[in-house]
């Protein structure tokens, strides 16, 4: 056999059992996979709408909204997703908004990179906490309405502000004290 | 014999991180947390394992002209199959290792020893290798990633241990912190290297 065919026989063979292989653990765990990341979303949905024990999602207008409801089938508030840009990089924020009365019912950091012991302190429930009850009117502005992290300025600005954005679009679709 | 020599060749006499100071930069980058020393170890032990005894397998069949791709092929299935179970059943670990477990592919520890080690020699000596190697890195990165734990957070696994008056040093967990602590972690390993060496005039 010359050299040639031979090279090309035995990358094909085990470029094929690579494939094989690959294929196989792929099908073995993208169900657990899949099942983990909307367990973990759900999750989130829960933490930032008090009273919710289940969720749905919805479309409107490319934004992806989750509704959280109790038992009973009430809707308790709503949550959205917002990404703004830290020190390190992308923060992810779920958000939990009650429309009735325009205000925000609790935040939670979904993934971040920034400084530990400073800018990864907007993870901790003094910096979370304070969103809870602030209005639709509210600037969202560091260093006035909201408490800015000391040394982390950039960090907590991100989170304000990435906030504002995306509330503003969200009341939009859906007015206060109006129907959602 | 030959197998304990291999085998102790790694952990210790030709250790990866502090002998070598090869594939340093995911020793560098996850070890924030003793946990994650632990995991991407163990990671890098089954890729490094099972990569070192398929290549001594098909030493004599991969010609030597295309070794490289087949190395890498090979390399590549063992981590994306690890990155993939990780995610399913360690969501939690891997989100913390993130881009560090497919980056196994490039550790060039699994490819250095493919090349230089499991594709001359049969299959017990390169997993012989293969286990010391890679409990040698992960012995390495577990004790980088304990000290740099406690100081940079005053918690070991996750549980305090320094107490309430304990002020974390915050650079230790971060990169210069990694840099600080294997390069005294080397220095000590060098000293101790140095007095075990009966016949000084080689060095």
């Amino acid at each position: 056999m010359n050299q040639y065919a031979r090279m090309i026989i035995v990358l094909v063979i085990i470029s094929m059992a690579s494939g094989a292989v690959l294929a196989l653990s792929y099908a073995v765990t993208n169900p657990t996979i899949q099942e983990q990341a909307r367990q973990k979303l759900e999750q989130s949905v829960l933490v930032v709408i008090p009273g919710a024990t289940r969720m749905e999602e919805i479309q409107k207008e490319d934004m992806t909204i989750y509704v959280g409801l109790d038992d009973e089938g009430n809707k308790k508030g709503i949550a959205f997703k917002t990404v703004g840009s830290g020190f390190n990089g992308s923060i992810e924020i779920m958000v939990g908004y009650n429309p009735k009365e325009g205000k925000l019912l609790g935040i939670e950091i979904l993934s971040m990179s920034e400084t530990p012991g400073l800018g990864a302190r907007i993870q901790e429930e003094a910096f979370k906490g304070q969103f809870k009850g602030k209005s639709v009117e509210d600037e969202f502005v560091a260093k006035q309405d909201v408490e800015a992290i000391s040394g982390a300025t950039i960090s907590s600005t991100a989170v304000a502000s990435a906030i504002k954005t995306s509330l503003d679009k969200v009341v939009e679709i859906f007015p206060v004290g109006g129907d959602y | 014999m030959q197998l304990i020599k291999d085998f102790i060749n790694g952990v210790w006499n030709e250790n990866p991180i502090f002998r070598m100071v090869i594939g340093i930069c995911s020793a560098l980058a996850v070890t924030t947390a003793a946990s994650n020393g632990i995991a991407m170890g163990l990671a890098l032990t089954f890729v490094l394992t099972c990569s070192s005894i398929l290549v001594s397998i098909l030493r004599n069949v991969i010609p030597s002209t295309v070794r490289i791709p087949c190395y890498i092929i090979v390399v590549a299935t063992f981590t994306t199959v690890v990155d993939l179970f990780m995610k399913a059943y360690f969501p939690a670990l891997y989100e913390v290792m993130g881009i560090f477990i497919p980056l196994i592919v490039v550790n060039c520890i699994v490819l250095a020893r493919a090349e230089a080690f499991a594709s001359k020699v049969g299959v017990a000596r390169a997993t012989a290798d293969a286990l010391g190697m890679g409990l040698g890195y992960t012995w390495a990165i577990t004790l980088i990633s304990i000290i740099r734990e406690i100081m940079g957070s005053g918690t070991l696994f996750g549980y305090h241990i320094m107490g309430d008056g304990f002020v974390p040093w915050i650079i230790a967990i971060l990169p210069p912190g990694a840099f600080i602590v294997m390069g005294i972690l080397v220095g000590i390993m060098n000293m101790i290297a140095r007095k075990t060496v009966k016949d000084t005039e080689c060095h």
